[in-house]
C-alpha cells in the first residue's frame, strides 16, 4: 500500500498507532532538523538526574548482560567476576563499602571479581536485592553456568584425570 | 514484552528479532506497505514475532548514530491485518518503539535517546502516547521518559 492510500484509509491515530512513516525533507530541511535536534538533546541531557543516570548505567548493564547470555558463543573475558566489577563501577562503590552492604567477606568479594571463587545462590540473590531487582539473581546464576558449560566441555585436563576412576567402558558405537 | 489481543482480551507474548535474509520471503509490500530489502543499505531491520511462532507482525527501521548516542527509527510498520480499526493485536508498534529504546540504552547507557521524523499530520500523536518531545522536525525520547518507556513494556 502506498503511504497516500495509507493516508486515505486510515484516521491520523490509526497511522500513529501502527507506523511511523518518514516525513519527505530536502538536503537543506535535513540539515536544519538534525541541528534542531541535536539542540535539543543537548539541553535535554543537561536536566538529568543523578538518580536517572544510576538507572541508565544500570540498565546498560543488564541490557548487555542480556545481549551475552542469548549468545551462543563463549567470551573468557565476560566471567562473572567482569560483571560484578562493573556493577561496583556503576554504582559508584569502593569494595569495602559494597561488601558491608551486601553483608559478606571484603576478601570474598576480591575473589568473585578476580574470579578466583565461584558465587553461590546467596550472593546473587544478595546482588538482585542490592540492584533493587533491576539485575535478577537468575543473570548472574546464568552467567555463571555459562562458564561451568564452557569449562566442562572444552576441559581435557579433568577428563585425563577422572579416566583413572573409570574402570570399564561401553564399546566404541560405529 | 507482550501484546494483547483484542478478541480474547489476552496478553500474547512477543519477541524482537534482527531481520535475516530468508525472511524477506515473507516480507512483502501488501503484507508491510514498503520496500524493506532497499532500507538493508542503510538501516538495521528488526522483526516482531510471536514467542512461540516465527510469524513477523512488525518491522522497524533502525539507524544508530553514535556520535549524538542516538537511535533513529527510520521507518515502522506493522503487518496489514493489525491496522485500523479491525485489527488483531494491540501494542506492536509500542514494543518496537521500545526495543528501539532498550537498544539505545545498552548503547549509550544513560545519554540514550531515540528520535523519529514523522509527517507532521501525524507527529502529535507520537508526543500525546510516547510521551516525545518536539524538537523541529523531529521527535524525541530521552532521561526519565525514555527509561519509562522501556519499563512500561517490560522489556
Amino acid at each position: 500500500m502506498s503511504v497516500r492510500k495509507i493516508f486515505e484509509k486510515y484516521t491520523n491515530e490509526e497511522i500513529a498507532h501502527a507506523f511511523i512513516i518518514p516525513a519527505k525533507l530536502t538536503l537543506k530541511q535535513q540539515k536544519e532538523a538534525d541541528r534542531e535536534l541535536a539542540e535539543a538533546l543537548k539541553k535535554s541531557r543537561l536536566s538529568l538526574t543523578d538518580e536517572q543516570r544510576l538507572y541508565g548505567d544500570l540498565l546498560q548493564l543488564r541490557f548487555q548482560l542480556e545481549t551475552y547470555l542469548k549468545q551462543d558463543h563463549f567470551d573468557p573475558t565476560l566471567t562473572f567476576g567482569h560483571f560484578l566489577n562493573r556493577y561496583l563501577k556503576v554504582i559508584n562503590k569502593k569494595k569495602k563499602e559494597f561488601a558491608e552492604e551486601i553483608q559478606i567477606h571484603e576478601t570474598l568479594l576480591s575473589h568473585l571479581i578476580n574470579d578466583r571463587r565461584e558465587p553461590n545462590e546467596n550472593i546473587m540473590v544478595r546482588l538482585e536485592l542490592h540492584s533493587n531487582n533491576v539485575i535478577p539473581a537468575v543473570y548472574w546464576y546464568k552467567l555463571a553456568e555459562k562458564e561451568k558449560e564452557h569449562h566442562i566441555k572444552t576441559d581435557s585436563a579433568i577428563r585425563k584425570r577422572e579416566s583413572q576412576f573409570i574402570s570399564g567402558r561401553l564399546p566404541a558405537f560405529a | 514484552m507482550i501484546i494483547i489481543e483484542i478478541a480474547g482480551k489476552r496478553s500474547v507474548p512477543v519477541i524482537v528479532e534482527r531481520v535475516e535474509k530468508a525472511d524477506f520471503r515473507n516480507i512483502t509490500k501488501s503484507r508491510f506497505s514498503f520496500r524493506w530489502e532497499e532500507l538493508t543499505k542503510v538501516a538495521e531491520l528488526y522483526k516482531l514475532v510471536f514467542a512461540d511462532k516465527p510469524i513477523i507482525i512488525g518491522l522497524m527501521a533502525l539507524i544508530d548514530f553514535p556520535s549524538e548516542c542516538r537511535i533513529e527509527i527510520k521507518l515502522l510498520a506493522s503487518s496489514v491485518e493489525n491496522v485500523g480499526k479491525g485489527k488483531q493485536y494491540e501494542g506492536i508498534a509500542g514494543c518496537l518503539i521500545a526495543y528501539a529504546a532498550k537498544k539505545s540504552i545498552e548503547n549509550y547507557s544513560s545519554l540514550a535517546s531515540i528520535s523519529l521524523m514523522p509527517k507532521t499530520e501525524i507527529r502529535q500523536h507520537y508526543i500525546k502516547k510516547y510521551n516525545m518531545k518536539p524538537a523541529g522536525q523531529h521527535v524525541f525520547l530521552e532521561g526519565g521518559a525514555l527509561l519509562n518507556l522501556v519499563n512500561i513494556y517490560d522489556i
